[in-house]
């Protein structure tokens, strides 16, 4: 990178030991982000931002669907590294953190050893909710969707209480590392036997409307706009791939759900 | 009375918001921005559907609105706009038409002769409004960068 293209004085060369450290801590934090659902523009722009901040002249990242490839320059030298990763499920809180490590960089001029102490704690934060409020606020919401769905208190109720077990039957599955497709189709099924008991038993003016607003707590609706704004932002590979994953756990949901109706005759 | 109905449709869309964006671990702080964002694109969007403008429209409009204040939260709180934006918008995601578009799909298989075709324009129906109203979601938080936050691409 020339001084004309970045508008400032060219830094000094990293040794190369040194854009080794700064190789893995921008893959670290990419790692993080794309782990916990970032869109693939502010991975991009986010490791940029870190890498540079810690004295690289250069990075080129590429974001595939499940890995980085990440190359720092520095001067003559340069370093390729790949990092493989693991989808887990959406962290807004440590998307947040390093959000704010990458300004900080620059801000407070961190050194590589400070970025990574910091990294370490921001992997380390414990989930903010504990799982049983988690469980009751995501049977709350789904509650509060089907009143926008226009559901009386009986359906209301009936509905906080199947998302709720739902949500604790996905939780169950989820810690004991089964397959997320057949994690998202068990919990709807769980979610759908127990909302078609307001249609079985006649309570409430619409029940068809439990069945609808207990599933919701599956629908991966922050991949799915996640993966609009990356097809949006030219990402394509990475927003097809978001793309499918979410259509396939619809898919999941449905089948879940439709056993779960045909087994209680609703 | 129709005031009072987009109270209550902004109140439990905020109920939503906070759900979602607990399971999404937004640090409790911005929570109250969840609520604010659910609550207020939700109702922006139940009142031009009182106003007759398609499902897709109002659904654009509102999460413009979403777009607009979680930014200005964003700004005025010093945090990244996403933990206001995407809880902010999810209790219009289309969860009901994503499902019933792979239920559609399912029942193809199971339906009576000559019935099948229906239920498979049904699933198109069903898939088509998934489509363009996630679409409608992702452009409509995205206008404010968009429009006033496009630097030159470092990457």
């Amino acid at each position: 990178m020339t001084e004309t293209q970045t508008g400032q004085p060219p830094k000094p060369a990293l040794p190369y030991a040194e854009l080794r450290d700064v190789i893995d801590l921008s893959l670290w934090a990419g790692q993080m982000l794309l782990q916990h659902g970032a869109r693939t523009q502010r991975v991009e722009e986010t490791v940029h931002h870190l890498g540079t901040g810690l004295g690289c002249d250069w990075l080129d990242i590429l974001v595939s669907p499940n890995g980085i490839v990440l190359t720092t320059s520095s001067g003559q030298e340069f370093r390729t590294k790949i990092r493989r990763v693991k989808r887990m499920g959406v962290n807004m809180s440590v998307a947040a953190e390093i959000n704010a490590l990458s300004r900080r960089v620059t801000a407070e001029a961190l050194d590589r050893h400070q970025v990574r102490a910091e990294l370490a704690r921001i992997d380390q934060m414990p989930l903010p909710y504990n799982r049983w409020l988690v469980v009751g606020m995501v049977g709350l919401a789904c509650a509060a969707l089907s009143r926008l769905f226009g559901a009386d208190w009986a359906i209301f109720g009936a509905t906080f209480g199947a998302s709720a077990a739902a949500m604790w039957v996905r939780q169950e599955l989820d810690r004991r590392f089964f397959n997320p497709f057949l994690v998202t189709a068990a919990t709807a099924f769980a979610a759908g036997i127990l909302a078609s008991l307001p249609t079985l038993f006649s309570w409430g003016a619409q029940p068809q409307l439990a069945l609808a607003a207990s599933v919701l707590l599956l629908v991966p609706g922050a991949p799915l706009i996640t993966a609009a704004q990356d097809l949006l932002e030219g990402h394509l590979v990475t927003g097809l791939a978001r793309g499918l994953a979410g259509s396939l756990v619809s898919l999941a949901i449905a089948l879940g759900l439709l056993l779960a109706m045909w087994l209680m005759g609703v | 009375m129709a005031v009072w109905a987009l109270v209550q449709d902004g109140f439990w869309a905020g109920v939503a918001a906070v759900g979602f964006a607990m399971l999404f671990s937004v640090p409790r702080r911005d929570l109250p921005g969840a609520f604010l964002t659910g609550a207020v694109g939700h109702s922006a969007r139940a009142l031009l559907l009182q106003w007759g403008v398609s499902l897709e429209g109002a659904t654009l409009v509102g999460a413009a609105v979403v777009g607009v204040l979680g930014n200005v939260l964003a700004q005025r709180l010093h945090k990244p706009t996403f933990v206001f934006t995407v809880p902010g918008v999810i209790p219009m995601v289309p969860g009901v038409f994503a499902f019933q578009t792979m239920m559609g799909i399912l029942r193809v298989t199971t339906a009576a002769a000559g019935e099948g075709s229906g239920v498979l324009v049904d699933a198109g129906i069903n898939a088509i409004h998934t489509a363009l109203l996630l679409g409608a979601l992702a452009l409509g938080i995205s206008i404010p960068r968009l429009l006033f936050r496009h630097p030159r691409p470092v990457v």
